[in-house]
This record gives C-alpha cells, structure tokens and sequence, in this order.
C-alpha cells in the first residue's frame, strides 16, 4: 500500500522539526515510490534504479530545508527526482527526459489530494451503472462472480461480460488520460 | 561499494536537526551579509564615503537610488528563494522587478523635461560613467560569492532562472551599498548605468547558473 500525500506531508513536517522516527519513516515510505518511479523511466538502465533512489533520499535529507511548508510534498520530491533522472541521463548520454514535472505528477496519481479512492470514484463515473457495479462487487469488495450475480439479480455470464467490457473501458480512459 | 538503501536511509536518520521556518530565506540573507560585509569594507576603507554623504542623506537624489537599488535587491530576493526551491515554478512575474525600473523611468523623463536638451548628455554621462559601471560589476563579485555559497544547500531545478535571479540580488544588494561612495546624483543616470550593470551582472548569473548551481 502506498503512502497518501497527507502521510507524507506529515512525516516530513515532523522531520522538519526534529523527529528523526519520522524522518527515517518517511525515508523509507519515499523507497518503493522511487523505485517505480525510476524503473518505469529508465527502461533498459534498471541496474541504475537503486543508485538513484539513493541520491534522492540524500537529497531529501540534505536539502530538506527547502521544502516549503505551504506547498504538496509529493511535488517537491518528483521535482528533485526529475532533476535527478535528467542529470542522470544526461552523464549516460541516454535520452532526455520529455515529460514536465505536471505530467509526471498526474502520472504518478498525484495531482490533488489524491486518495486512490477519488481516482477509481472519478474513473467507475464513466462507465454503465452495471458496469460500474460488476466492477466494484468483483474487483473491489471481493465477491465471487456467482456472488455479484445473485445480489445484482443478474445472470453469471452477464456480470462476467459487464467485468470485462467495463475493465476495457477503464484501461482505454487511463491511456487516454496519460495520453 | 554500494550500501544497502535501509543502512543509507538509518545513517540519514542519525541527524536530523530541526529546521527553523524560513530557512531558505535566512540562509541567503546570511550568504548577503557575509558577502555585504565584504563589499562594504571596499566601500568604506578603498573607495571611500562620499565627503558630502550628510548632506546628501537629507536629499532626495541620494534617496532615490538607494530605494532603486533595495527595491530592486529585494524582488530579486523573493525570486531567488523561490528558485532556490525545487519546482516547476518558472521566473515567476516580472512585474516586481519591472516595477521600480517603470517608475524610474518616469523620474528620469521628468528630469529630462526640466533640462535644457543641451545639458541631457551630461545628465546621463554623469561625472565618471565607466567608472561607475566598472565598481558596480565587481563589487557584485563578492556578493555573488556570498549568495552562491548560500545556493550550497538549496537545490534550484531551474539553475538559469536561479541564477539570474541570484545574481540580480547580489548586483542590486552590492549597488545598494556602493551608494554609500557614488556620487552622481540624475536619475536618467542610475536608470542607464546601474540598470545596465545589473542586466549583465544578471546575465551573467543565467550564463553561469547550470555551472555553479547544480547539485
């Protein structure tokens, strides 16, 4: 599971103030977001994910007191983990790196206040009231599709083709989100 | 060899000193005052104050430069801790460095207007233009140091801005205390040669930025 932008935000400012359970909390809450961060960037040079991860932790540690108190933490991390990947590419030589920092923030599902349930409410909006509903029954709360059947009244093979068409609606609305 | 990322993550968390509010602003107002400190002593003991600078203080010609020159220095102050900050924020408005420039503009053509169109080059030649322009460009030298030393431990993901905008504060700063010696008094004057001298102190600030910024 990962952290929300509130938990983050609120281990930093603890860290801010001199709780260091807070900041090695935060430190470690910051590995597994970098890490697909710069896998997904990086493609053939994943050997080079570890070193980076590591430079941008240093770097959230040494520069810390840039952090404005005011502004969302998550965009202060990808923007020093930007800066990082492009001065990385840059020494390899490899290609740039295109995407802006507001691209990757809503890339990495960042842009607002961002809980993971707001994007999947924002996403199911979208689809057919059957659609939605198989999908939230299956996928979701984790009933059985025979379960989803009976409490929506519908047929077994109905909620199976409403699951699958629903779902490729979804995966085509993300695409065409992130372009 | 390479250390475990939980090993990193323990040895960082080993320090962690609280952070004041505002840091990044202190740190180069610090950098300012260090480097102040240096240019000040230039002024004082090399240049040396102006001789009439009592009664220069009561008027208004020596006022206006110096609010030129702090007004100036603090705009670019506020830019430059923006900058210092890593995020996609770009320059930001220039309307607060545009500012004081607009309006001197407007002192000046008022002072054009109430002189005769033969004494305009003396007002904007002044008494010693190059040298003004000459101890205003390295005078923000030791400024400049004072503000890069500062920029140690910021972490600017737009290092031209960055250092355009540092420069300007170290320029403006460091004008501000060369007032202390310069003697011209028109303000066609200031706007030309201070102006000019802050645009390439500010230049070249942008130039140097990726070179001495980077992290």
């Amino acid at each position: 599971m990962s952290a929300t932008e509130d938990q983050l935000k609120a281990l930093m400012l603890n860290g801010l103030a001199g709780d260091a359970d807070a900041h090695a909390a935060l430190l470690r809450a910051l590995v597994p977001l970098l890490r697909s961060f710069f896998s997904r960037r990086l493609h053939d040079l994943n050997e080079d994910t570890e070193d980076l991860v590591q430079e941008v932790l240093i770097a959230v540690h040494t520069r810390r007191a840039t952090f404005d108190v005011k502004r969302p933490f998550t965009a202060w991390l990808f923007a020093i983990a930007r800066y990082r990947l492009v001065d990385h590419l840059r020494r390899r030589r490899a290609i740039p790196v295109t995407e802006n920092l507001d691209e990757i923030l809503v890339a990495e599902g960042f842009e607002n206040a961002l809980s993971a349930r707001m994007d999947l409410d924002t996403l199911l909006a979208g689809l057919t009231a059957k659609q939605a509903r198989a999908i939230r029954d299956t996928h979701i709360a984790g009933y059985s599709i025979a379960e989803a059947a009976e409490a929506a009244g519908l047929g077994e093979s109905d909620v199976k083709v409403s699951v699958h068409r629903g779902l490729k609606a979804l995966a085509a609305k993300i695409r065409g989100v992130r372009r | 060899m390479k250390m475990p990322t939980e090993e990193l993550i323990q040895s960082l968390a080993r320090d962690v000193p609280a952070v004041p509010p505002h840091a990044t602003g202190r740190r180069l107002a610090s950098g300012l005052l260090a480097g102040g400190a240096v240019v000040a002593l230039c002024v004082v003991a090399g240049l040396g104050i102006r001789p009439d600078l009592r009664q220069a203080a009561t008027g208004v010609s020596f006022w206006m430069k110096w609010t030129y020159a702090a007004w100036l220095g603090t705009a670019a102050f506020l830019a430059t801790t923006r900058l210092a900050r890593p995020t996609s924020q770009s320059f930001g408005s220039v309307w607060p460095i545009a500012m004081p420039v607009l309006l001197l503009a407007l002192v000046g053509t008022g002072e054009l207007a109430h002189t005769p169109a033969s004494e305009w080059p003396a007002l904007f030649l002044g008494k010693n233009w190059t040298r003004c322009l000459v101890m205003l460009l390295l005078l923000s030298l030791p400024m400049s140091a004072g503000v890069i030393w500062s920029f140690r431990r910021f972490a600017p993901t737009r290092p031209r801005a960055a250092g355009a905008a540092a420069s300007l504060t170290a320029g403006s700063w460091a004008a501000a205390i060369y007032c202390l010696h310069c003697p011209e008094i028109s303000a066609v004057f200031v706007l030309t040669w201070y102006s000019l001298a802050l645009a390439l102190v500010a230049a070249a600030g942008a130039l140097w930025g990726p070179r001495l910024l980077r992290w």
